[in-house]
């Protein structure tokens, strides 16, 4: 049997008190274990999505690695580099955050990746359609790769979620509701019990009474 | 918000090509550190991408830096080598402790 709450007296009121508790307890359990249920959902979903977002996000890397190595080898290491510094900056990325299940995940949008030589902003005159092709491949690679940041960090974020549920769902299960309900039964057993003891009392008075 | 690169050189250079200025070209895991200290401290990045074979070095480091932060994210990927055997995986790691069982990805 599980431990009692230390330190309850045994009268009608603590019971009045200790029955809603309990009815208060075995609600929250239900609710929590729904919203375990649900984010167990969610955190499926998003691992379909993982799963395939980091083999893309390697896939693309590789090709990009390649190509830039291609383009290092037509143009010299130098040149590529002098070109890297020349390529104008992309606008970077827009960050909100969304709720999954009262969660929050950050959502992550890259504005438009891929451009078009000229926009790149090095010169033409003296780069081949290597280094053309290697800066293509790693623009794509950027999109992968904040698409997998986005994706990895949900997850991450979910998982701890549900640990933490869990753990409040294990406490209520296993701890706070078994003990309440074995502080209700004992108040019930006192309270019933001198109530004999009150009864006997008044029987054993009324015979001394009479005897006299 | 800004995308960062800490890399090795290679790397660095192919994402500037790709746009990403903010890169740091870095020869040891204890710069990266440095480097990633310094770009938590500025509000403007949201996302920091780091190579595998630096962060495994210093993921104890790095996760303490970034534990309480909802930005910058940090994306791990693989240099140029390809990706790096990993002990255990990560995502599957994460499966184990939220669900309880060991589930077979892929």
């Amino acid at each position: 049997m599980a431990d009692l709450i230390e330190g309850v007296n045994p009268t009608r009121m603590e019971l009045l008190k200790l029955k809603t508790k309990v009815k208060l307890a075995k609600k929250g359990h239900r609710l929590l274990k729904e919203k375990r249920d649900a984010l167990i959902m969610e955190f499926f979903n998003i691992l379909e999505e993982a799963k395939g977002a980091r083999r893309q996000a390697e896939a693309r890397l590789s090709e990009a690695f390649h190509a830039l190595i291609l383009a290092q080898a037509s143009m010299g290491v130098l040149k590529v580099t002098q070109c890297a510094y020349a390529a104008k900056e992309t606008p970077g990325i827009e960050t909100y955050t969304r709720s999954i299940m009262g969660v929050r995940v950050p959502v992550l949008e890259l504005q438009e990746t891929s451009r078009s030589v000229i926009e790149r902003g090095y010169g033409l005159a003296d780069t081949t359609s290597q280094l053309d092709e290697a800066a293509a491949r790693f623009e794509e690679a950027l999109a992968a790769v904040v698409q997998l940041a986005e994706v990895e960090r949900s997850i991450k974020l979910l998982a701890k979620e549900i640990e933490s549920t869990k753990r409040r769902v294990n406490a209520l299960e296993n701890v706070l509701i078994p003990r309440l309900e074995a502080t209700v039964k004992y108040i019930k057993m006192r309270l019933d019990e001198m109530e004999r003891e009150n009864f006997f009392k008044l029987k054993r008075i009324k015979a001394i009474m009479e005897a006299r | 918000m800004k995308i960062s690169v800490i890399a090795d050189f290679d790397t660095v250079v192919g994402f500037r090509l790709a746009g990403v200025k903010q890169g740091y070209a870095v020869n040891s895991p204890e710069e990266a550190l440095e480097r990633l200290r310094e770009l938590v401290k500025k509000e403007d990045v949201g996302l920091v991408i780091i190579t595998e074979r630096l962060v495994d070095k210093i993921r104890g480091d790095v996760e303490k830096l970034l534990e309480k932060k909802s930005f910058p994210l940090l994306v791990e990927i693989p240099d140029k080598a390809g990706p790096i055997e990993k002990k255990v995986d990560p995502l599957k790691e994460l499966v184990r402790r939220a669900v309880g069982v060991d589930i077979k990805i892929e």
